[in-house]
């Protein structure tokens, strides 16, 4: 079973569709999926028109396994599964703290579903906290999704150096890649020359931003579901083939 | 029922809506669905020749979702047995993406299906034996947010018999599948289909359906011995059976073996060959002599001209296990012994195929089966083929018993390696005649007495085994050193493991005597005579022939 987190220190770059969207590929080819949406913000979860809730929230799932495999809901898609979003998780630092090694307990929770999944793809709430640290311990890889701006660049070298603070780097696989892309801006066209060549699995897909994406939260379905040979689909198609080489 | 262990639940169609519209018009007009297009799937069950998995209560499908051009799956099936729900459908268990059709495990990238499959098959190679092509019609139930909370499916539903090319159409199901976490919905879909439409649930699995369709049949095949005999049956119509039912698993060896698909053939096929040759010289006095005789020579023909590739065999399949007997730095030596027995395997194989393409092969298992198949002679001339088998079996086997611990009781500290070796053939064919005969004997018993028997046999096997593979190992490496195909260190790593194997050699002979007086207890006496040796001793038994008659 791989883990895959779908990660950004800012938010609003890209990066429910991102972990839906890809989601939605591995398991159309054949990957058992599992799409754990952790932002409490709930995104994902409505995407997939599953209610935000989890019975007993956050503290539920980090008391007993049991609770885990309750809380999740098939998808309309074959081999899709979610982990549904709860406003809980807000808090979810604060009941990290009251367990024993809580940077690694989100890792323990993934472990019993190793038989039931091939991926996990985890929808990570933005910023840095114990939250995002048992993520990075967790997962094999970070999709991590950057606007191509300046901007963007100086949160991937942070997340980068944070990283390598904590001696994550070595086992956990950081993969930036453009996302909402705007090809046509001569800024973004600078960033997207020089920043690739600075990050060694830096992915080459580039996700164009479309407004056929943004369609998602009407269409309440991923991308690729409603708007198969959109270009858009194209590039999360891309993308999905680099990562799964990668992992 | 959990969320997690709700399976897929397969009805039957009726008669009248064979193609399923009815059903489906039925389902459409009393819940909220959504309906996708048409889908086309292909899927091939595997199993090993010897049906482990479906001995397991598996099975295992590979499935190629989007008429083909999808990800090819392997997917792993419980078939619970038991009766109700669990019995007629398959519980899917985890399922692994693959690039290539299944065959070895050792081909077999890692994941979760490769390890439920790996003890239970073993070195067997996984067989496709039927496929099936199916298209399906696929109604999602929503609820009110228009998510998908269950799914019936409508499949129609071919088979094809991949070796006999034999296919024809299967019943059309239709199948609910649950989806996690809605699991009141699911009960209130299986509602509608059981009560309101009536719809019956199958008998069997699909996996199992289409295998009896393609002419299969599940467990058929084993290498075991198991024989139903009647305690008064003539001897030589008994005999018969036993060799009936070796000459089938000899025969059903061979199409495997000559295509090499996985090493249990050949070994299968020699096992056969071995049980014939001592059922031929150990179930004596029964079928005539000059057939015995004439039969003893040719299979042992056939044991000899399948011995080099099966070599070769275990000497590929221990090599892991030969490696690792040696000190880490010399193990990449040993490398070049591999590349060797590689090189010439081909050949060896040709020379197998070549012998079981042979008129002498052929016309051996045509005029064995001929000879089987003939009628029983009303007055045979074998002194014991008129008499029940039961009483020739504990004859036999009681005699036999006696041989192995007079030659066992004979050995000391200081005997020869030949006496050993006269033991552990004498063990061997005491071991068959009791597998020959076991179902004239209470069940438990035999067991007991073979499982003790096997403990000295491994003993014995260990000691006679390991100077075998040593001798051989130096023949080997003397052929080697000749083509110029070793150099000095693998020469020194062959030596290394020739040292091994006979210090493991002496100290199979230093457990001999503890092992050997395991076997040679009273009690394991006084069963082995309450068992086979109640019967008059040979001299001063009732014969068939006129004499008996004559006396009274």
């Amino acid at each position: 079973m791989k883990i895959v987190g779908v990660y950004s220190i800012k938010g609003g770059v890209g990066k429910t569709s991102t972990a839906v969207n890809i989601a939605y590929l591995a398991a159309a080819a054949g990957w058992r999926t599992l799409v754990w949406d952790l932002d409490p913000q709930g995104a994902a979860s409505y995407y997939f028109r599953v209610k935000p809730k989890v019975k007993g929230g956050g503290r539920a799932l980090l008391a007993r396994s049991q609770a885990m495999d309750d809380a999740i809901k098939g998808t309309d898609f074959e081999r899709l599964d979610l982990l549904p979003a709860d406003f809980s998780y807000r808090n979810m630092d604060l009941l990290l703290e009251d367990v024993k090694h809580p940077t690694k307990r989100l890792g323990k929770l993934l472990k019993p579903l190793a038989d039931d999944y091939d991926l996990v793809v985890l929808d990570c709430p933005p910023s840095i906290s114990l939250m995002s640290e048992n993520i990075f311990r967790a997962a094999h890889a970070l999709l991590v999704p950057l606007i191509p701006t300046t901007l963007s660049a100086r949160t991937l070298a942070q997340l980068g150096d944070f990283l390598a603070r904590e001696q994550l780097d070595d086992r956990l696989r950081m993969l930036p890649f453009f996302s909402m892309a705007e090809p046509g801006k001569r800024l973004q066209q600078e960033v997207m020359r020089q920043l690739p060549d600075q990050y060694q699995d830096f992915l080459q897909t580039i996700v164009p931003k479309a407004a056929e994406v943004e369609r998602m939260g009407l269409r309440r379905m991923p991308l690729p579901a409603y708007a198969p040979g959109h270009a858009a689909t194209r590039a999360f198609q891309d993308l999905w083939r680099e990562l799964a080489a990668a992992i | 029922m959990t969320s997690g262990t709700a399976g897929p639940r397969d009805y039957l169609l009726p008669d009248d809506d064979d193609e399923g519209a009815g059903a489906v018009a039925a389902i459409r007009s009393r819940r909220h669905c959504a309906t996708d297009s048409l889908a086309r799937e292909h899927g091939r069950f595997y199993d090993s020749f010897d049906w482990a998995l479906y001995q397991a209560g598996a099975a295992l499908e590979e499935r190629l979702a989007d008429d083909g051009h999808g990800p090819r799956q392997l997917l792993w099936l419980d078939l619970c047995g038991g009766t109700g729900a669990a019995g007629r459908n398959a519980m899917p268990g985890p399922g692994q993406v693959v690039t290539e059709p299944p065959g070895l495990l050792q081909d077999l990238p890692p994941g979760p299906v490769r390890e439920r499959l790996a003890p239970l098959v073993g070195i067997r190679r996984l067989l496709p034996l039927v496929e099936i092509s199916a298209v399906v019609e696929t109604l999602r139930l929503l609820n009110d947010d228009d998510k998908t909370v269950a799914r019936v499916q409508v499949l129609r539903q071919r088979f094809r018999n991949p070796d006999s090319g034999v296919e024809g159409q299967l019943g059309t199901r239709l199948r609910l599948l649950p989806v996690r976490g809605y699991d009141q919905e699911l009960a209130d879909a299986a509602a509608l289909i059981e009560d309101e439409l009536q719809l019956r649930p199958v008998e069997r699995p699909l996996v199992l359906e289409a295998l009896a369709a393609a002419g299969r049949r599940p467990g058929a095949y084993s290498s075991k011995l198991d024989y139903r005999l009647d305690p008064d049956q003539r001897a030589d119509a008994a005999t018969r059976m036993i060799h009936c039912g070796l000459l089938d698993t000899l025969e059903a060896n061979v199409p495997g073996t000559r295509a090499n698909l996985d090493t249990e053939f050949l070994h299968d096929l020699r096992v056969a060959t071995r049980r014939i040759r001592s059922a031929l010289s150990q179930i004596k006095g029964v079928l005539p002599d000059q057939v015995v005789a004439d039969f003893k020579v040719r299979f042992a023909w056939l044991q000899q001209v399948t011995g080099p590739v099966r070599d070769l065999d275990v000497y590929l399949l221990d090599f892991p296990e030969l490696q690792e007997r040696l000190p880490v730095p010399m193990r990449a030596d040993l490398e070049a012994l591999k590349t060797f027995l590689l090189s010439h395997y081909d050949e060896e194989q040709r020379r197998l195929v070549a012998a079981l393409d042979s008129p002498e092969f052929k016309t051996l298992v045509r005029d064995w089966r001929v000879f089987l198949d003939a009628p029983l002679p009303r007055e045979p001339a074998a002194p014991d083929a008129a008499r029940p088998i039961k009483a020739v079996a504990d004859e036999r086997i009681w005699r036999m018993f006696k041989r192995v611990r007079r030659e066992g009781r004979a050995i000391t500290d200081e005997s020869p390696a030949e006496d050993l070796h006269e033991l552990r053939k004498s063990c061997k064919k005491l071991r068959y005649l009791l597998e020959f005969f076991q179902s004239l004997y209470p069940k438990s018993d035999t067991r007991e007495l073979i499982k003790q028997l096997k403990v000295l046999l491994d003993n014995l096997g260990d000691f006679q085994d390991l100077a075998v593979q040593a001798q051989h190992l130096e023949e080997t490496a003397v052929q080697m050193h000749r083509e110029g195909a070793a150099s000095v260190d693998t020469l020194l790593s062959m030596g290394a493991l020739v040292s091994t194997m006979l210090s493991g050699q002496a100290r199979a002979r230093t457990e001999f005597a503890r092992i050997f007086q395991g076997f040679d207890e009273p009690a394991n006496e006084a069963r082995f005579k309450s068992l086979f040796g109640g019967g008059r001793p040979r001299g001063s038994r009732p014969s068939n022939s006129g004499a008996e008659g004559l006396a009274a």
